[in-house]
């Protein structure tokens, strides 16, 4: 890939200090004791990141922990930058941004607040509302680095097992394990059979070249057809629910990854194949990230925006009025530069449409066992013929605490082509609205219960005509609907190119005037559902940074508490998306 | 063991990391244990039941773990995230009895700790002056002549902690003078408040049915789905 730098001096190297005589562990940075901490600015820094949204947030740690000195900024008054867990109130004043042009790359922002009901029986704050809402893979290498950086434990997370999906007109949960297809009276013997012969196989399908090779470039809908009889309601829900893909067009090598990617997290910590984080997902693993930074001695300061960057002199001025010289990089957010039309920035050819609802309803019937979580899939021609794309949806109940007892939070997202996103959208939630009406008086226990003694059922009427009220849909208390661009397209991870293009222009002086000649742009958040690709791009900026990315988060924190189980069980590729080089290798590989 | 969040508090340099090194590094004989990370310090000490029916048996000892979450320089510009407030059941709020403003500073960040966690009536939290080493060593020429003295009121600080309801302390992370008497007190006051909510609650403790399970992401386990969860 890049010209490899001379590997720069690893943490140990440079702060010997560090690390204790007798063990090779690395304690954190105690400030205060022996190091008294400057009171203003540092004037010379390794690094400045600006903006903390999640890619940045690991990036920051993980340079900290090598031992560059960072400092980490933010223009806005939270953490989380492109990545954030909003209030109400914040999301509002955001969307305002969006429509006054102060945010780039964002576009048609649009907000409704029931005012009869947020500020009065509900508060702005008892919502954490996500631009980017992710769920978080058993078997990942976010899991993985949430675990060894230890950043896992200033958080806390929740399972989530049940996927629907919409076909035909209804939701259908998933039935995803062994145990389920062979119990499931709906699914023919047959179809049991090529259903089991496939999942056998996508545990190690590049081990069998023979068996998909020539589909390399065909769909996988027609694999799974050709190869294994299976029908369009089973490949569906392989490749939309399970495999979480986009469209019928996702080669098939690709799908095979991301199913596999399900069922290899399947049964890591329980009968669930995601976790997801509660009190915000990205928002609050950013935050995470950039306290691990903080504790390896990276510089914070949020409300404070990065005005021209002079790569002759190497000097960054602040909104503040501040300065700093800086030795290496200063890398970028899109939505934080300097200059928001710039030649400099990437193009961010795609689009996501996202839509987050609050819906005073309980939604637990689509939920597992004493879990707050579930995802929703409308594969491609769900909805009423006219989605190319999946519309996927996430809902989260209020023991995830990003809402308040008997409200829900539903996200959803598509990367729709052309101007339908935002109606398709609506066709999805109005379609999970119906049927979450309809639902709550078929499904509920509580209507008719079973007399003990005689077994005979008993309506419950009380029960009865609350269910009859609730079949009114029920009250939206806030719907907040925006476009985000992005130059990551679906699938695929950031492009290493985008960190290179400015470096040239440092030197040729005719083009300047640019506020952020020399800068590197970090990428904007993709269209991905789970975590995977984030630590991929944060990995690529640190190698453009430090010159190659071996002691990325080369640290070994002392604990007990942490097995080694974690380790021995990552036998597959760690995540769905992996950049060119290792998936090439995967699809090398013979046996 | 009962388990509690503490959160420090206070302008930079006030010496908030030296208190709980001071009470970490006191606590553990010498012999640093391997509860270090990169997360928060955490501290385990043992309080005296402070049983009603009192004297003789029941004096068990109570032990109670703190989950210890520095700043690691935030504060610095005011940008600690939300995170770090949530679910803290205890604060230590930090100034330094020889610098004018910081009483103020620390009355601020009272404030601030007050608005951003939910349940401001539960926290627990002391105010702390620190480095009263720096004004009683006054005899010790190379000290004085560097240090400007007391520039905090005992009194003044002592009546604002009774008016908003805090606990309050003057102590020296240098020498260790009160720095263990600040976390007991906590320790004994939050183990106070368990006892009353436990008696409230006793009444309905059935009604837990919605209660959600968190998964330990440091455990992996297969086969055993309850093993895994807390």
């Amino acid at each position: 890939m890049a010209v490899v730098k001379e590997r720069r001096a690893s943490m140990a190297e440079r702060k010997p200090s560090f690390i204790g005589k007798e063990s090779p562990m690395i304690i954190p940075h105690l400030a205060g004791m022996e190091d008294p901490l400057p009171e203003k600015t540092p004037e010379e820094v390794d690094v400045v990141i600006v903006g903390t949204g999640l890619i940045q947030s690991i990036l920051a740690a993980a340079l900290s922990w090598q031992g560059s000195h960072v400092l980490h900024i933010d223009k806005n008054e939270y953490y989380g930058d492109t990545t954030p867990t909003l209030t109400i109130e914040q999301l509002t004043q955001w969307v305002r941004n969006v429509n006054k042009g102060l945010i780039p790359f964002y576009t048609n922002a649009q907000i409704y607040v029931s005012s009869d009901k947020i500020g009065k029986n509900y508060a702005s704050r008892d919502f954490g509302i996500d631009l980017v809402p992710k769920v978080l893979f058993a078997q990942s290498d976010m899991l993985t680095l949430l675990v060894k950086s230890r950043v896992y434990q200033y958080m806390e997370f929740m399972p989530l097992s049940n996927f629907h999906t919409f076909e035909n007109d209804s939701f259908e949960k998933l039935t995803n394990t062994k145990q389920e297809i062979f119990t499931d009276q709906t699914i023919p013997l047959m179809t049991k059979r090529n259903l089991m012969r496939f999942l056998k196989f996508v545990l190690n399908w590049e081990n069998y070249p023979e068996i998909w090779e020539g589909y390399s470039n065909k769909s996988m809908a027609e694999f799974l057809s050709e190869k294994f009889k299976l029908n369009q309601t089973q490949s569906s829900e392989l490749i939309f629910s399970i495999g979480l893909c986009y469209n019928n067009d996702v080669a098939t090598p690709q799908c095979l990854q991301r199913i596999r990617r399900y069922l290899a997290s399947f049964d890591i910590y329980g009968a669930f194949p995601v976790l997801f984080s509660k009190y915000g997902s990205a928002g609050e693993i950013s935050q995470g990230f950039c306290r691990s930074a903080a504790v390896g001695g990276a510089t914070y300061k949020l409300n404070t925006a990065l005005e021209s960057y002079d790569p002759t002199t190497k000097i960054v001025k602040f909104s503040d009025g501040s300065k700093v010289h800086v030795s290496e990089r200063v890398v970028v957010s899109p939505t934080q530069t300097p200059d928001p039309k710039s030649k400099n920035i990437p193009k961010q050819n795609y689009k996501i449409h996202r839509l987050v609802v609050a819906i005073e309803k309980d939604c637990k019937q689509w939920f597992g066992e004493q879990e707050s979580a579930t995802v929703v899939v409308f594969p491609p021609g769900s909805l009423n013929g006219e989605n190319f794309e999946a519309v996927q949806a996430i809902i989260f109940g209020s023991n995830s605490e990003i809402c308040p007892q008997g409200t829900n939070l539903w996200y959803l997202t598509s990367v729709e082509k052309g101007e339908n996103g935002k109606r398709l959208l609506d066709l999805a939630l109005k379609t999970m609205l119906k049927s979450i009406s309809r639902e709550s008086i078929e499904v509920d226990d509580n209507v008719v219960k079973f007399d003990n003694k005689t077994g005979s059922p008993v309506i419950n009427e009380k029960y009865l005509k609350e269910e009859l009220n609730e079949l009114v849909e029920p009250k939206i208390l806030m719907k907040c609907y925006f476009e985000q661009y992005t130059s990551t397209c679906p699938f695929s991870i950031a492009q290493p190119e985008i960190f290179k293009t400015q470096k040239k222009d440092t030197t040729d002086d005719t083009t300047n005037g640019n506020k952020d000649n020399g800068v590197i742009y970090s990428p904007m958040p993709s269209s991905e559902i789970s975590y995977d690709g984030a630590i991929t791009a944060a990995k690529v900026l640190y190698e453009t940074i430090v010159g190659s990315d071996d002691d990325f988060f080369d640290v070994d924190f002392e604990d007990e508490d942490i097995t080694t189980t974690n380790n021995n069980r990552m036998s597959y590729s760690e995540s769905a998306i992996t950049d060119d080089e290792g998936e090439e290798d995967d699809i090398i590989m013979k046996n | 063991m009962l388990q509690y969040k503490l959160v420090l508090l206070g302008d930079s340099s006030v010496g908030k990391s030296s208190i709980v090194q001071r009470f970490v590094k006191d606590s553990f004989d010498e012999q640093r244990e391997s509860t270090i990370g990169a997360a928060f310090l955490s501290q385990t000490i043992k309080i005296k039941s402070p049983n009603k029916d009192n004297d003789q048996e029941n004096d068990e000892d109570i032990a109670i773990k703190f989950e210890i979450w520095d700043t690691a320089g935030q504060e610095r510009y005011r940008s600690l995230a939300p995170m770090y407030y949530r679910n803290a059941n205890a604060a230590v709020v930090v100034y330094d009895v020889t610098a004018k403003d910081s009483l103020n500073k620390a009355i601020t960040w009272v404030d601030e700790l007050k608005s951003k966690v939910d349940d401001e009536k539960k926290l627990v939290i002391s105010l702390v002056g620190n480095k009263i080493d720096l004004i009683s060593s006054t005899n010790d020429i190379n000290e004085s002549a560097n240090s400007p003295g007391r520039q905090v009121d005992l009194l003044d600080a002592e009546n604002f902690a009774k008016e908003h309801n805090l606990l309050f302390h003057e102590v020296s992370a240098k020498t260790g003078k009160g720095v263990r008497d600040v976390f007991y007190e906590i320790a004994t006051l939050l183990y106070k408040q368990k006892l009353e909510d436990d008696a409230l609650n006793k009444k309905d403790t059935n009604e837990n049915e919605d209660r959600s399970i968190n998964v330990a992401l440091s455990r992996p386990s297969t086969n055993d789905p309850t093993s895994c969860c807390s």
